[in-house]
């Protein structure tokens, strides 16, 4: 059983439910986003305060001011781009999107709601993320609270014709990507 | 009062017989005549031409034929059955009728328009092998330059490499699972993998 994919199957899988590689590695990629403009916009502050009053601050992991401002600007992130485009960046990038469980597009509510359930899959220490493996239209516990599902949504059909052009190019090795 | 009616019987017995005999002996006379007559000799001799020429066939006789009546008793699936259409069709030069044949009047008068409109484009379409096209024409090249650009790749290559790991996972927790039934297509999604714009 090989986990190499043919280009005919990514078309097949277009529209459908999204599997948990895509959406951990969406994931992934939105946690670094998310972190990245946490601390940029903490050092940041760090540099304004020291340039107003003169006074270095210095932030720690451990801090619990620090630790709530992530956790609210983690969901506020999530929330805001499901509520405004039904994905966030590392969804983009990985061609996913959050739809209603009945296939319609995301209402502003519903994406936020679907941020304040997201903590469960934690909450439940990763349970709540085991579903999607299990559930037979991949939804996570907090898909199955709010009423959401996450499905492909990238033009496969196009990237299977580039993907064939570039195996027809002179000089391109077969298998090479 | 007539004179026959005045004769008495005898006279008109005598009468009856003698008719009788004159009958037979006519009879005989024709026949003995007909008998010396070379009746070919005579037929040889007539200028058929002559006679025909002096018939008026289109009002003399056609003028008199009726020809919805002597149609109407044609039966023309009969007269169809015999006819053996192969042998016909065999003597047919289809080649020199073909040549006789002004095609392009005949391409004029083709309502192209209407012709289009009657072909669903969607379905030939659908029916290109795009692989091959892609593959055997300069059209592959068109499209790895028009769209192949580095950012383009690299989604490409993540994208499909996560949909090849979730398929690849789904087989193993579907066989782990012993799940029988299939997951369900989700609600919106096209059919045979048609993309989205």
């Amino acid at each position: 059983m090989s986990a190499r994919s043919r280009p005919a199957d990514w078309v097949g899988a277009q529209g459908n439910y999204a599997g948990s590689v895509s959406r951990l590695t969406a994931y992934l990629i939105d946690l670094m986003v998310i972190s990245g403009l946490f601390w940029l916009f903490l050092a940041f502050l760090s540099f304004a305060v020291q340039v107003v009053t003169g006074r270095t601050i210095t932030w720690h992991k451990g801090n619990l001011l620090v630790i709530i401002c992530y956790v609210v600007w983690h969901l506020f992130y999530l929330g805001f781009s499901w509520a405004a485009s039904g994905r966030s960046l590392g969804m983009f990038v990985l061609g996913v999107h959050v739809v209603r469980a009945d296939g319609a597009r995301l209402e502003p509510r519903r994406g936020w709601l679907r941020a304040l359930v997201f903590p469960l899959g934690f909450l439940t220490l990763g349970l709540g993320y085991l579903t999607m493996l299990v559930q037979r239209e991949r939804r996570a516990l907090y898909d199955l609270v709010a009423g959401t599902a996450v499905v492909y949504e990238w033009d496969a059909r196009a990237a299977r014709l580039r993907f064939l052009a570039r195996e027809a190019e002179p000089g391109h090795s077969p298998g090479q990507q | 009062m007539t004179i026959l009616s005045d004769v008495d019987p005898l006279r008109k017995r005598i009468t009856d017989e003698m008719e009788s005999l004159a009958q037979r002996v006519a009879e005989r006379v024709l026949e003995l005549v007909l008998h010396a007559v070379d009746l070919n000799e005579i037929i040889r001799q007539v200028d058929l031409n002559a006679l025909l020429a002096q018939v008026d066939i289109d009002n003399g006789i056609l003028a008199r034929v009726d020809l919805n009546t002597v149609l109407d008793r044609v039966d023309v699936n009969a007269l169809l059955d015999r006819v053996d259409v192969d042998r016909v069709l065999a003597r047919v030069d289809v080649d020199r009728l073909l040549a006789r044949a002004d095609v392009d009047a005949v391409v004029q008068r083709v309502d192209v328009t209407a012709l289009i409109d009657r072909v669903d484009i969607n379905e030939v379409a659908g029916r290109l092998d795009m692989d091959r096209l892609v593959e055997q024409t300069d059209l592959g090249a068109i499209i790895a330059r028009s769209s192949g650009g580095m950012a383009t790749e690299a989604l490409d290559a993540a994208r499909s490499g996560a949909v090849g790991l979730d398929q690849f996972i789904d087989r193993w927790v579907t066989r782990l699972l012993r799940m029988k039934k299939a997951r369900p297509m989700a609600p919106g999604a096209p059919l045979n993998g048609e993309a989205q714009p």
